[in-house]
This record gives C-alpha cells, sequence and structure tokens, in this order.
C-alpha cells in the first residue's frame, strides 16, 4: 500500500514536473549547471527534489508588494536544478567561476546582477533575455554547501518592479520556486 | 615613383581618418569600461555588480505607471537612461586595493570628453569622492561616480542625460548604492 502512494505521488510529481520544463529553452541552463559541475566538481540532484520545486513553484506566490500576492514567473516557466550537501569550494578564485558563467552565457544572455562574497562562498548571478513579448531570467545561487539554478519566464510588468530594487531580485525568484507557502 | 608617393599618401589618410574616426567613437561613448577590475573579487569580502544596459531601461520604463505617483516619478527619472554600471568590492581590511588597480578607470575619465565636477576627500577617514560628467555639447551624456575608501571601492556609471539630482534620486533604487554625495549647489537667482 505504502509503495502504491508513493508510486502515485511519483507520477502525480512528474505530471507537475513536465510541463513545467517541456517549455523552458534548454541553452543557457543546461550549459551553466555543466559549468558548475565542472568548476566545482559537484553534481545536480534531478527528479526528486525538481519534483518538489516544480509542485511548490505551483502553489507558491510571492509578495512583491504592498501586501498584494502575485506569483512571479510565469504559469509552466519554472525549471530548476539543485545541488545540496556537496562542497563549493571556489579556492580563491572566485574571479575565475564569475568569468566561466559569463563566457558560459555570453552568446544570449545579458547579465544584470551578480554579488559575490567568497568567504562564505556565497554567490548570486541573474542573467536575462527577451522571450518575444516576455523575458527569461536565470538565477544562480551559490552558497558553502548549496546551489540552485532557476530558469523562469517573467513578464515585463514583473521584470520592471523586480528591476527596481535588482539586488533583491535573484532572491525572489528563488525563493518562489524554492519554499513553499505557510 | 611619384604614383607610389600618391598611394602611400592616400594610404596613411585613409588611416588617419579611421584612426580619428576610432578615437571619437570611442570618446563619444559614456559607458566606462569596468570589468577589468573583476579580479578584485578573489580578495573582497563582498562584490557587487549591476548591469541594466538600454534595452532593460527602457523595457522598465515601459511599465511604471503614470497612475501612480512614486512610479510616474520613476518613470520620468529613467525614461532617457541608456544603462546603470554599478561596480562594488567591499575588503575586510584597509588597503586591500591600491589605486593602481583604479588607474584603468581613471585614465578613462581623464580623457574622452569628461570633466570632475565634484572632489570629496577627506584626510580623517581616507575616503575619496570624485563624480565626472560627460558633456556632448550642451547635452550630458553620462555620469560616473568613483568612491575609493579604505575598505570600500565604488564605482557607479551612468549612460544618458543624467545630473546630480537625478542621480540622487536614484540612490537605493536600480541598483545605484547611497554615495553621500554633497547636495547639489542651488542656483543662482542673478
Amino acid at each position: 500500500m505504502k509503495i502504491k502512494v508513493t508510486t502515485v505521488g511519483l507520477v502525480l510529481a512528474l505530471a507537475l514536473v513536465i510541463p513545467l520544463t517541456a517549455y523552458a529553452n534548454r541553452d543557457g541552463f543546461d550549459n551553466v549547471v555543466k559549468a558548475i559541475e565542472r568548476f566545482y566538481h559537484v553534481k545536480h540532484q534531478t527528479l526528486p527534489l525538481l519534483a518538489r520545486a516544480g509542485i511548490k513553484a505551483v502553489r507558491t506566490g510571492a509578495k512583491i508588494r504592498g501586501g498584494e500576492y502575485k506569483q512571479i514567473a510565469e504559469a509552466g516557466s519554472v525549471r530548476v536544478a539543485f545541488f545540496e550537501e556537496q562542497r563549493f569550494d571556489s579556492r580563491g578564485n572566485i574571479a575565475a567561476f564569475k568569468a566561466l558563467v559569463q563566457s558560459t552565457l555570453a552568446e544570449n544572455w545579458a547579465p544584470l546582477v551578480q554579488t559575490l562574497a567568497p568567504k562564505d562562498e556565497e554567490q548570486t548571478y541573474i542573467y536575462v533575455r527577451d522571450a518575444g513579448q516576455k523575458f527569461h531570467v536565470l538565477v544562480i545561487t551559490i552558497e558553502k554547501k548549496e546551489a540552485t539554478v532557476v530558469q523562469a519566464t517573467l513578464s515585463p510588468q514583473t521584470l520592471a518592479d523586480l528591476t527596481k530594487n535588482p539586488n533583491e531580485m535573484g532572491k525572489k525568484l528563488t525563493d518562489e520556486v524554492t519554499i513553499s507557502d505557510p | 615613383m611619384k604614383t607610389l608617393f600618391q598611394t602611400l599618401l592616400k594610404f596613411a589618410l585613409v588611416s588617419a581618418l579611421l584612426a580619428i574616426g576610432g578615437v571619437s567613437a570611442t570618446a563619444q561613448t559614456a559607458k566606462l569600461q569596468l570589468d577589468q577590475l573583476d579580479v578584485l573579487a578573489n580578495r573582497a569580502s563582498e562584490t557587487v555588480d549591476v548591469k541594466l544596459d538600454e534595452h532593460l531601461m527602457q523595457t522598465t520604463a515601459k511599465f511604471f505607471s503614470g497612475k501612480d505617483p512614486d512610479d510616474a516619478e520613476i518613470r520620468d527619472l529613467i525614461k532617457h537612461v541608456k544603462g546603470i554600471y554599478v561596480k562594488s568590492f567591499t575588503f575586510e581590511k584597509e588597503s586591500e586595493y591600491s589605486p593602481a588597480e583604479v588607474e584603468s578607470v581613471m585614465t578613462q575619465l581623464r580623457g574622452g570628453g569628461w570633466s570632475k565636477i565634484i572632489g570629496v576627500t577627506s584626510k580623517k577617514d581616507g575616503d575619496n569622492v570624485d563624480v565626472y560628467l560627460m558633456s556632448v555639447g550642451d547635452e550630458i551624456s553620462g555620469l560616473a561616480v568613483v568612491s575609493l575608501e579604505p575598505k570600500e571601492l565604488t564605482i557607479v556609471n551612468i549612460v544618458g542625460p543624467i545630473n546630480l539630482e537625478k542621480l540622487t534620486q536614484l540612490e537605493g533604487s536600480f541598483g545605484v548604492p547611497y554615495l553621500n554625495l554633497p547636495p547639489p549647489k542651488p542656483k543662482s537667482d542673478k
């Protein structure tokens, strides 16, 4: 019985995840995940954690202004890769990783905000590109023991709202995808 | 011989024109090259790098509604701005960067149409803040703030028609940090 419930849960999770990922462009996202793996000698985790993120992305709203709850990412646009319980050590050359991210994404993406704190290995990179009437936003967040790569589509209005405080943009978008509502 | 001389002369003339064209094209842009500072990130305890280009600025400006007074003010402030570029490095200890490492930026600001409009030096704290404006004719085409503190280096570069008053209004938004600049001098009626 327990196995059955788990299987049904997994199938449901997959059903939710597949539409979320199918429409996301694979360039940039995949390349940057590989770049992280090569530079830090880590491996990203996909299925179970991605499933969790997918469910949360569907039901999570974010409070971005004036008490109004609004979902930042466009429905079905979210793609996430997690790196959990791994060691991120730039070996004193965090600038080299920044340059690697830039060269990996340079062709199609424009850098928006990058924050680095080498002592704690905290890094956030936000890249943007046109997606017709909307925008794709790619957020890479790295800490000492975990990292997240999020790609989502935003409406121009949402992007404009977030651009007012670009330093907070990465956190808001990543939190929307990875933190459950209370 | 004469033909060779004429050909060489033409070649020299064309080369000179191309060189002048190249120089003036470079001189007209108020966007500073700042990426060479990125190596400081290895020593800094915190680095912030913001790049809002013209396309993003204009897209953003369109979506600030004129109905909300705050949004309308922001829209008016940024609608002609062609880019906001900020690099800020914070260090744990003093003297972890040297003025020589900022020389590549200062070289750009010494030429190419830039003029220093404010220079604040604090001997007590060791803080230096310089503000530069680039003008083409009567129009301001860019602004740069270089803030050198013992433990912090910040460069703000705004491309487009911007003045100190507008810069002050932008502080705290669009990645522009609070710069503690002296207030703009009131205009004389005389």
